[in-house]
């Protein structure tokens, strides 16, 4: 079958971008390897893992099970919308609470914590142990992440 | 993996999808929240010809209240069912059950319609409809029909719907029953081995007049279980009636194993979480909850 290419235009970290793409094209290859924001991670690509989490319209999802196409008129944020001078009071979090081993699941837990910060919730412990239960860590860390995101929404900048 | 190659359509309406769907003659799937079918296009367990992004349809994901029912859209996303005020209100067992689905990342994504139409005998908002004893409308080219949610489900990932058949919307009857939810799964999050949800109309001061249980994971389809319902109703949930019923689920059950569990596990574990949903019902009417 030859594959007709559809036009999205869609907001990725504040910037409009328009391109043409496969409809097999996942939003994460997407993101990776048409736009070169490699901060997103691929793991699974089956919607278990959930490294490839990104906010669609601030709402946490897996980048991997869903279509790039479905993102067209969508606002799309990457752990690259974090990057700057300073460090973003999350990623402050996670390096001071050491809530990082290797890092390849870091990206998909802080941007689920915006998203959790965004909602503005006193969130208990161990309800946001069920709000973070989409991102696996395969070092078994989990404690100084829950710590990390703690922090992070606790604090006041 | 990546998916085989399919064409895709966007359709603006209901009877726009319908029509799409009717044209490729089977050979198209719907497209809603795409938590199931984008990892079976992954893995190529599927291979459509065309996916349908019914996702654009206006309307189609509200939460009302209508002449004593809940009317829920087909595109209404987990977190929308689990957040809703009316929802918390009248359906508190919908509010209970929709956590136990998948993660926040698959709750912001997937869909009340998408997830009864993929029919995961596994499935917590297939056990919810039956529970419930929800109306599932339907649309195909030729008009809109209603379907009771115990005639919906076949089997494994098979329902009653027709090739150019698309769910719009879910139905639920109010109601002021104490209600209850337990199930068992390997992991958290994970899909569940067994689940039972109870729902009960207090008697008297300890008596229950009438009792529905429903499960899931215990066969080729979630069922309600009728004669283990009837074995508890008109009862104080004695633990003789406790046993029968478990007993009877056991005997309605036809588990089967898989990856997860063994047919036996299964068998042992429903009168156990019979017992425990039935445990958390009486308790639930004693802390005042109906």
């Amino acid at each position: 079958m030859t594959q007709t290419l559809i036009d999205v235009r869609l907001t990725v970290n504040g910037e409009p971008v328009e391109r043409a793409v496969e409809p097999r094209r996942s939003l994460v290859d997407f993101l990776r390897h048409d736009l070169g924001l490699t901060g997103t991670h691929v793991g699974c690509e089956q919607g278990v893992c959930g490294m490839c989490t990104v906010l669609l319209d601030g709402e946490p999802i897996k980048s991997c099970i869903m279509l790039a196409v479905q993102a067209d008129g969508a606002e799309i944020t990457t752990i690259e919308a974090l990057n700057g001078e300073e460090l973003h009071p999350a990623q402050r979090a996670f390096k001071e609470a050491h809530g990082l081993q290797c890092g390849y699941c870091t990206p998909a837990f802080i941007l689920t914590s915006v998203a959790l910060r965004e909602r503005g919730l006193d969130i208990p412990r161990e309800e946001l142990k069920e709000e973070l239960a989409g991102v696996l860590c395969r070092c078994t860390g989990y404690q100084n992440i829950l710590t990390a995101v703690e922090t992070y929404l606790a604090a006041d900048d | 993996m990546k998916p085989a190659p399919f064409a895709y359509e966007r359709a603006a309406s209901a009877d726009e999808a319908v029509a799409m769907l009717d044209r490729y003659q089977g050979d198209a799937r719907v497209l809603a929240g795409g938590q199931s079918l984008v990892p079976l296009l992954n893995m190529r367990l599927m291979q459509p010809e065309a996916v349908i992004d019914v996702n654009r349809i206006p309307d189609l994901d509200g939460v009302r209240e209508d002449n004593g029912h809940v009317r829920i859209g087909a595109l209404a996303r987990y977190s929308a069912i689990e957040w809703s005020p009316i929802v918390g209100a009248r359906l508190p067992l919908l509010s209970e059950i929709v956590r136990y689905i998948g993660d926040r990342q698959v709750r912001t994504r997937g869909t009340i319609g998408g997830s009864l139409a993929h029919a995961d005998p596994t499935g917590e908002m297939a056990l919810a409809a039956l529970a419930l004893d929800a109306t599932i409308v339907v649309q195909s080219p030729t008009g809109t029909r209603e379907i009771a949610a115990r005639d919906f489900f076949l089997g494994p990932y098979f329902t009653v719907l027709e090739p150019a058949d698309m769910i719009v919307e879910v139905r639920f009857p109010h109601h002021t029953m104490v209600t209850a939810f337990a199930e068992h799964a390997r992991r958290h999050g994970d899909f569940c081995v067994i689940s039972v949800a109870a729902l009960g109309e207090p008697d008297g001061d300890a008596g229950w007049k009438t009792v529905r249980l429903a499960v899931g994971g215990a066969s080729y389809r979630p069922f309600v279980a009728d004669e283990a319902s009837a074995a508890l109703s008109n009862t104080a949930l004695e633990p003789d009636a406790v046993e029968a019923a478990g007993a009877a689920c056991v005997e309605a059950a036809e588990p089967s194993d898989d990856i997860r569990a063994s047919a036996d596990y299964r068998a042992h574990l429903l009168p156990i979480y019979v017992r425990r949903v039935l445990d958390q019902m009486k308790a639930r009417r004693s802390q005042g909850a109906t």
